[in-house]
């Protein structure tokens, strides 16, 4: 054993700093994960960025540097009707998430007490995304259309004679198939805050005196907050990369700032592709910085 | 081998928390040293540091005449017992003893028969004959702290380690354990560094005891020594058997508030002053009965009694509200009626006094 | 407090809620029984038939519905999605394994991997096409689909197991090590081992995220399409009910999967619960 010591001392000079050599081996076990991060997800980002100042021609693009995309999309009204219906479907379909998924999220986190049944709710909330995001779009065909379930319902209750036409194919399809596909991203860190509640503050509430909408206000809303917004930048992230849901919903009617670069690529403008995603990264940037900027996430959490 | 492990000013800080101060010690091979100290005194993070888990900040550590700075934990032949025994949950009892053997770096045991014969040799040292094939989850408390003692003595270390090994058990099978722990070591010849914050396990258990005090080593020395003389008032303190009354000394008296106690022999040198008696020491006398030449007392007015078995605790409570405690035997001494809230003369030996100043 | 009309009236309306959420899949299942193959995608069921399962596959006489084109791309997407949860998991366990011990930057490192799956797909997948476009590498559904997919899964894999080596013990790696067992072996007998459960659900979750992923896919895989690419195809044309028997059949896989794992999580059980007892002692 002495020679084994005396070989691990020869080759572990004593004048090492302590607690070197496991930081070290972080950085090992760091570096693969790291370097695949920069690769695929820094150098993409930044290539889209550099190309977005390219010289587009009809089918290629050059390396020779020009604002000329730049402009092209802050002259054009398509693309700034694009940007525009981005942030518009973003903020409806928040607050849709948000009107929609809390009521669940109250009850769930603190009216259901049975650690059990809240299991079960939270699970049956999640079990939707078993099945393939597209199949759950275009689940919604069948149902808005004008021969669809809804208005089949509607009708079969005599509460309209016609047929109301403007469920499928219009925004408000697409904002009813992303608030369902979505609204469970709310559920879950509502419902998570909410639970944390110690049911003894409310109790004591009461106590005093306090009716539900009082309650609400005071402790209950402001307990919830950082939920709502884990909640909005999950909602909002998704919301903003969109294209598939206005792609198969509206007909192609509402073109957000996704489809945009989806069209664009399918005509190899890859220049204004490449504008329209960077101003996409700013738009994100920019909701999520607010949002964080409401609540102080690491504080609270 | 007649080098055991020395250390030499060991220190360990975690931001402004001192966990070791200046930790210079040499222990011999071959004897059971228990390491008594108050939690926060540093005493988990001493072992921590010797095995390996943790660098110091400063200082050596040097084991069999070889520095181990550096020196990663396997490679270091030092065993470690785990407070809540650290079993590993996915294997058999005989899985757990043969992992070391199998799986070690420096010569493993390769022959299915070696390793079979080793691991039945100390399964049946620490009596766990028949448990082989159950999984740790189904033996009792004290059948895993077995476990976990025969998983690291078969591999052979010359020192374990044990951070509070009974810690998890309960009083009953503490008491019991504390018999095996000492025959095993003794019939492996293996030092054996144990680590409790139980002043009764310390002293019982350790031929050498370590008191550490806020990460420095405040006596080393035999457990009688350590009982009968404690180095300091804060080691004394930890003993958990002695009155100390602070105070100072002036001509020959230590003076304690409105109490004056005679000393015997010489104060000892301390940057505290203190006179420490040990509550078995005291003898409560009637309020008319003073302390007689060369003894020293304190008159105090009882409060209450707690009856253990073998002893009975007094508990009093001197001018200024200072507490005083006295334990009497019963094997040689009947419980004294004492009368709640009136005065006694609690006197003893001046000599038998622990004087700092 | 009037909660004796709050929480009933909280209850009828998550009974809704969770009616909204399935709706769809109910009509969708219905509807996937639709006659064909002249039947259209909607009501009413002009008559109950299997005919649109037996349209996918391939076992009706040809007609002017083309069979939607999945045979391959299904192949092509178990195999992505069987590669990314590999590579995805073994850098999420060596990652969270780095965060075990504190490092300098790990706060940056955290984000950097965590963006990973907040980036939209076709942010990154757009990115990566003009990466391959520059460099002159052919885009695959093997190359460059495959690094982004693990870009997206990878975060979810690191934050599983950051979440399992959070409630670790890390002392039975220390008694392992104090056998004189190397960290490299005491990782593979012991960590390992323990932290199986988890890695399991990082595998689950890596590849049933890959499986479904086609923003990323759409831009960097060429011109071979894997499943979703190939069901985003149909947005664009007319649909039939054979892509809603489509949609049962891919749910009835998802649930074949999650029980495969519940199975492989069932063995494992008893090794979790001995952990638990260990824990309940400590």
């Amino acid at each position: 054993m002495s020679t084994t010591i005396a070989n691990a001392v020869v080759t572990n000079p004593p004048a090492r700093a302590p607690g070197r050599s496991r930081s070290w081996t972080s950085y090992v076990l760091i570096a693969p994960g790291v370097a695949w991060m920069l690769l695929f997800l820094v150098l993409p980002i930044l290539m889209m960025v550099y190309v977005s100042f390219w010289t587009q021609t009809t089918f290629t693009i050059k390396p020779i540097l020009t604002t000329k995309s730049w402009e092209m999309f802050f002259s054009s009204d398509t693309y700034l009707a694009s940007l525009w219906t981005t942030v518009r479907l973003w903020l409806i379909v928040l607050g849709c998430t948000v009107v929609v998924g809390y009521p669940t999220a109250l009850f769930v986190g603190l009216f259901v007490r049975n650690k059990t049944l809240s299991t079960v709710l939270l699970v049956l909330c999640v079990i939707p995304f078993w099945t393939s995001f597209l199949i759950r779009v275009l689940a919604w065909r069948p149902m808005l259309g004008e021969q669809g379930a809804i208005n089949i319902i509607l009708m079969g209750l005599g509460l309209i004679k016609q047929p109301i036409e403007a469920l499928l194919f219009t925004e408000l399809s697409v904002v009813i198939g992303m608030t369902q596909i979505y609204c469970v991203f709310m559920v879950g860190p509502v419902a998570f805050m909410l639970s944390r509640i110690d049911p003894n503050i409310i109790e004591a509430a009461r106590d005093l005196g306090a009716g539900f909408p009082r309650i609400f206000r005071k402790i209950i809303l402001p307990l919830s907050m950082p939920g709502v917004v884990v909640g909005a930048i999950f909602v909002s992230v998704m919301v903003l990369g969109e294209f598939a849901t206005p792609a198969a919903l509206s007909g192609r009617k509402t073109n957000m700032l996704g489809n945009i670069i989806v069209t664009q690529v399918g005509s190899l403008k890859w220049a204004f592709a490449a504008v329209a995603g960077v101003v996409l990264t700013l738009v994100m940037g920019m909701v999520v910085a607010l949002l964080l900027r409401i609540v102080d996430l690491r504080r609270e959490l | 081998m007649a080098d055991g492990l020395r250390l030499e000013g060991l220190s360990k800080h975690y931001g402004d928390n001192i966990a070791l101060a200046d930790v210079s010690l040499s222990v011999p091979d071959d004897t059971y040293i228990s390491v008594l100290g108050p939690s926060g005194s540093g005493k988990t993070v001493l072992l921590r540091v010797i095995a390996g888990f943790e660098q110091p900040d400063g200082g050596t550590v040097q084991f069999g005449g070889e520095r181990l700075d550096g020196v990663p934990a396997h490679r270091r032949g030092i065993g470690f017992a785990f407070q809540n025994f650290a079993l590993f949950p996915h294997l058999s009892v005989r899985d757990n003893i043969a992992f070391g053997l199998m799986y070690r770096e420096r010569d493993p045991v390769i022959g299915q028969r070696a390793l079979r014969t080793k691991v039945e040799d100390i399964i049946e040292l620490v009596g766990l004959t028949g448990l082989a094939d159950r999984g740790v989850h189904q033996i009792s408390g004290g059948q895993r702290q077995r476990v976990a003692l025969a998983r690291t003595l078969v591999t052979e270390p010359r020192l374990v380690l044990l951070d509070e090994p009974l810690g998890a058990l309960d009083a009953n099978l503490r008491g019991r354990m504390r018999g095996e722990l000492r025959a095993i070591r003794q019939r492996l010849g293996v030092t054996f560094l144990h680590v409790t914050g139980s002043e009764s396990e310390a002293l019982a258990m350790g031929d050498r005891v370590i008191v550490l005090d806020r990460g420095r080593v405040g006596q080393f020395d035999s457990p009688d020594t350590v009982y009968n003389q404690p180095a300091s008032p804060s080691v004394a303190r930890f003993l958990n058997c002695y009155n100390i009354f602070a105070g100072r000394l002036e001509g020959g008296r230590f003076v304690a508030g409105q109490a004056a106690f005679a000393t015997g022999g010489t104060p000892r040198a301390a940057a505290e002053s203190a006179y420490c008696i040990r509550q078995d020491l005291i003898q409560i006398r009637s309020s008319e009965s003073p302390p007689r030449d060369g003894e020293a007392g304190i008159l105090a007015s009882f409060v209450t009694s707690e009856y253990s078995g073998a002893s009975v605790q007094y508990f009093f409570e001197a001018d200024g509200g200072r507490g005083v405690e006295v334990e009497a035997h019963l094997g040689h001494r009947r419980p004294e009626e004492l009368m709640p809230r009136q005065p006694y003369n609690l006197v003893w030996n001046a000599e038998q006094a622990v004087v700092f100043g | 407090m009037n909660s004796a009309i709050v929480k009933p009236a909280l209850a009828v309306y998550t009974g809704l809620f969770i009616l909204f959420l399935y709706a769809p899949f109910i009509v969708l299942g219905i509807l996937s029984f639709q006659t064909g193959p002249e039947g259209g995608p909607q009501f009413p069921i002009q008559e109950w038939s299997t005919y649109w399962y037996r349209h996918i596959l391939g076992l009706t006489p040809p007609s002017r519905i083309a069979p939607l084109p999945i045979g391959e791309a299904l192949i092509r997407s178990m195999v992505l999605a069987f590669m990314t949860m590999v590579v995805s998991t073994v850098l999420g366990v060596l990652s969270a394994q780095a965060f075990r011990k504190r490092f300098t930057g790990a706060g940056v490192v955290f984000y950097l991997i965590v963006l990973g799956m907040m980036v939209p797909g076709v942010l990154v997948g757009l990115g990566m096409a003009l990466v391959a476009n520059a460099l002159g590498i052919d885009r695959t559904w093997w190359g460059t689909a495959f690094a982004l997919h693990v870009v997206y899964t990878f975060p979810f894999a690191f934050l599983v197991m950051l979440a399992i080596f959070n409630r670790f013990d890390a002392s039975v790696e220390e008694a392992a090590w104090s056998l004189g067992v190397p960290p490299a072996r005491t990782f593979r007998r012991v960590t390992f081992p323990l932290i199986w459960p988890g890695v399991l659900s990082a595998m689950l979750f890596a590849f049933t995220l890959s499986y479904d992923e086609f923003a990323r896919t759409l831009f960097s895989s060429g011109r071979e399409l894997t499943l979703p690419l190939a069901i985003y195809g149909t947005f664009s044309v007319e649909i039939h009910p054979n892509v809603f028997a489509f949609g049962v059949l891919t749910t009835l896989f998802s649930f074949a999967l999650l029980a495969v794992y519940a199975i492989l999580m069932g063995i494992s059980v008893r090794r979790a619960r001995r952990l638990a007892i260990q824990e309940d002692i400590a």
